[in-house]
């Protein structure tokens, strides 16, 4: 669990984290996954308390959150980070079922980097989660602070 | 005015007896009966008093007696009183006595006396008619006055500061059941019970500083009944400045009040359904929200675990397992099409709509340009024709045209050649009536009261698609702007789809 992660994986339902895996996989990402199973850990995590007290300083590179989580749901998560000086220039792309505008307008006001609706269809959904995780682990430049490319 | 009759209260003009009570010689000869009995009376003081031993009283009686013949008789009763009077001197105190022979020297005196005696006596005729028509002027104007003050139904009521009633118009009879005669010198507030917004002794105050009060009073009828009333107090002062008298007009707002109540009740209750409904709506929308959070996500694992079955099983499966696994697969894909299309439903009922002008023709031109790719390699003959604005909400509005024109594609797909026509016409209510008429595979018109509910289809899936909620949807856009949607098709003859709307 205190693994260098440079994507912090959100998501309290165990098919939708081994799913999202196994989507990575295929570009040797899931390695770089930290997974935390709701907000309240999601928040440990990137404060570094309780049990991620001892993990690297550095920041995910991108943090993929789902909306409905227990605890803390994710709209609370995002609100946290943006209002912290430490936290608030980590990418964060919502990673959700709901396709309501009210989650999507919400996200958007609090300064979500992407928001994407998961597809019922397993071939779009791997291909979502693909290009997110390359995108934004990989292709993307992070933040200074955060998890750097592993050469 | 002038045709009004006297009121009672108007007095009797002097000297005069009530018309057709009396006989009319009695009335023609009251005059010079009274005369009569003045110079008699004066004769006899001055005869009493000269046997008594004082002289030369008779002038002056006799005078008063014509005097007073004139003021109560007239002038007839005058010179009645001045011929008596002339011949009683002349009888019974010039010499000689006890005749009617004047003496020379005394003709002097007699006729300064009468000449005396007719001045006075116009003097009063005078004097007396001037009154009269005083008299007759205020009895009239008071005539006039009183029965202004009653033909106006308001209550009108006149007392004292304290509220010693002194008038009591018609209005107050028949709004509080009390007669004038039983109102006038009682209290207004004890005899109307009446039940003050703020105590008495402030609205006086108000009423010496301002001369004038208004506001709402509760006062208990006769018949124990109590009514509101909208009163006005208005102060009459006299010369000095003091405290004259109120006069105090109260409406009857009884009614009004009540029907305020009502309205007040049904604005509460109206409030309340209102609260409910928004409660519903929520409730609603939670059931939406959760819908499309958690029952999507099973739908995924399922399709999800299905296809990477298909992948990592492909080996060991045979062709039955292969086609079960599809299956699966299919099914799960159908589901999410199905519950994003129920979310959409429900978001008509539930999203607020954005109300403009909105050109109908426009809208189809749109939904068209959007339908190109998937009617592309068809023959499809459009019509349309010219198309109203209406006001409304211009996404619901292209969704329910745009699934108009969807099923007008779908069911025309057997046929080699497509006709669709989109046009509009006036209907008796003056509404704007929209139509999409196709040719296509038509339906039973047994079955048209199906048609949209929603999940209701009239195909079997492997001919025509469809989740059941596309005419739903139209359904509701259309009721929520007023409208409605009917359909008519003839089996295998086409189908023609309307729906009104108010005109803009």
């Amino acid at each position: 669990m205190n693994g260098l992660g440079r994507i912090l994986l959100v998501e309290d339902d165990p098919n939708d984290v081994d799913l999202t895996l196994t989507a990575l996989e295929e570009y040797n990402l899931a390695n770089e996954v930290v997974t935390v199973r709701d907000g309240a850990e999601a928040l440990d995590y990137l404060y570094m308390r309780g049990a991620y007290g001892s993990r690297p300083r550095e920041n995910p590179a991108v943090l993929l959150l789902d909306l409905k989580l227990p605890k803390v749901d994710g709209l609370e998560v995002l609100q946290q980070i943006r209002s912290d000086e430490k936290l608030k220039f980590i990418p964060v792309v919502v990673l959700t079922s709901s396709r309501e505008e009210r989650d999507m307008v919400a996200s958007y006001a609090l300064g979500v980097n992407a928001y994407v609706v998961k597809p019922v269809d397993f071939h779009e959904f791997v291909n979502a989660i693909r290009e997110l995780g390359v995108f934004w682990a990989v292709i993307n430049e992070p933040p200074p602070g955060s998890v750097g490319r592993r050469r | 005015m002038s045709s009004a009759e006297p009121s009672p209260g108007v007095p009797v003009e002097p000297g005069g007896v009530s018309p057709g009570a009396t006989p009319i010689n009695v009335r023609a000869l009251r005059p010079y009966g009274l005369a009569l009995l003045a110079v008699a009376t004066a004769v006899g003081i001055a005869l009493a008093a000269e046997l008594a031993g004082f002289e030369k009283l008779e002038l002056p009686l006799l005078l008063m007696a014509i005097g007073a013949a004139v003021w109560y008789g007239g002038p007839q009763s005058g010179i009645a009183a001045i011929v008596g009077a002339t011949l009683s001197i002349a009888y019974f105190f010039a010499r000689p006595k006890y005749s009617l022979h004047i003496d020379r020297p005394d003709l002097g005196y007699f006729a300064i006396f009468i000449l005396f005696a007719l001045f006075i006596g116009s003097f009063a005729a005078r004097r007396r008619r001037v009154e009269d028509d005083l008299r007759r002027a205020r009895a009239e104007l008071e005539a006039r006055h009183v029965s202004l003050l009653d033909i106006t139904h308001d209550t009108i009521v006149l007392r004292d500061v304290d509220g010693s009633i002194s008038y009591w118009n018609r209005g107050a009879e028949e709004l509080y059941g009390w007669t004038s005669k039983e109102a006038v010198n009682l209290v207004t507030h004890r005899l109307l019970q009446t039940v003050f917004p703020v105590p008495l002794e402030i609205i006086n105050e108000e009423l010496l500083r301002t001369s004038r009060w208004e506001g709402e009073l509760t006062h208990t009828r006769r018949d124990g009944t109590q009514i509101v009333v909208s009163s006005r107090w208005s102060l009459q002062r006299d010369a000095a400045g003091q405290p004259l008298m109120v006069m105090e007009t109260n409406n009857d707002i009884t009614e009004r009040k009540r029907g305020e109540d009502d309205i007040r009740r049904l604005n509460a209750q109206l409030e309340q359904r209102g609260r409910e409904l928004e409660a519903s709506n929520k409730d609603l929308e939670a059931f939406a929200y959760s819908v499309s959070h958690d029952l999507r996500a099973p739908l995924r694992h399922v399709a999800g675990y299905s296809e990477l079955l298909q992948k990592t099983a492909f080996s060991v499966l045979d062709e039955r397992g292969r086609r079960y696994v599809a299956s699966l697969h299919e099914a799960a894909k159908k589901m999410g099409t199905l519950i994003d299309d129920l979310l959409a439903f429900s978001r008509i009922g539930r999203a607020e709509t954005r109300t403009t002008l909105v050109s109908l023709g426009d809208v189809v031109r749109e939904v068209l340009r959007e339908t190109e790719r998937e009617t592309e390699g068809r023959d499809i003959q459009w019509k349309i024709g010219t198309l109203p604005s209406v006001h409304g909400d211009r996404s619901m509005l292209k969704l329910a045209l745009s699934n108009l024109v969807a099923n007008a594609l779908k069911f025309t797909r057997p046929r080699p050649r497509a006709e669709i026509e989109i046009g509009s016409s006036d209907d008796a209510n003056g509404d704007v009536v929209v139509f999409v008429r196709d040719n296509g595979v038509g339906f039973d018109m047994k079955y048209v009261n199906k048609l949209f509910g929603v999940f209701q289809r009239l195909h079997s899936v492997e001919s025509f698609e469809g989740t059941g909620i596309g005419l739903a949807t139209v359904q509701r856009v259309v009721a929520r702007h007023g409208g409605r949607v009917w359909a008519e098709s003839v089996v295998d003859g086409g189908a023609t789809f309307y729906f009104s709307a108010p005109k803009p």
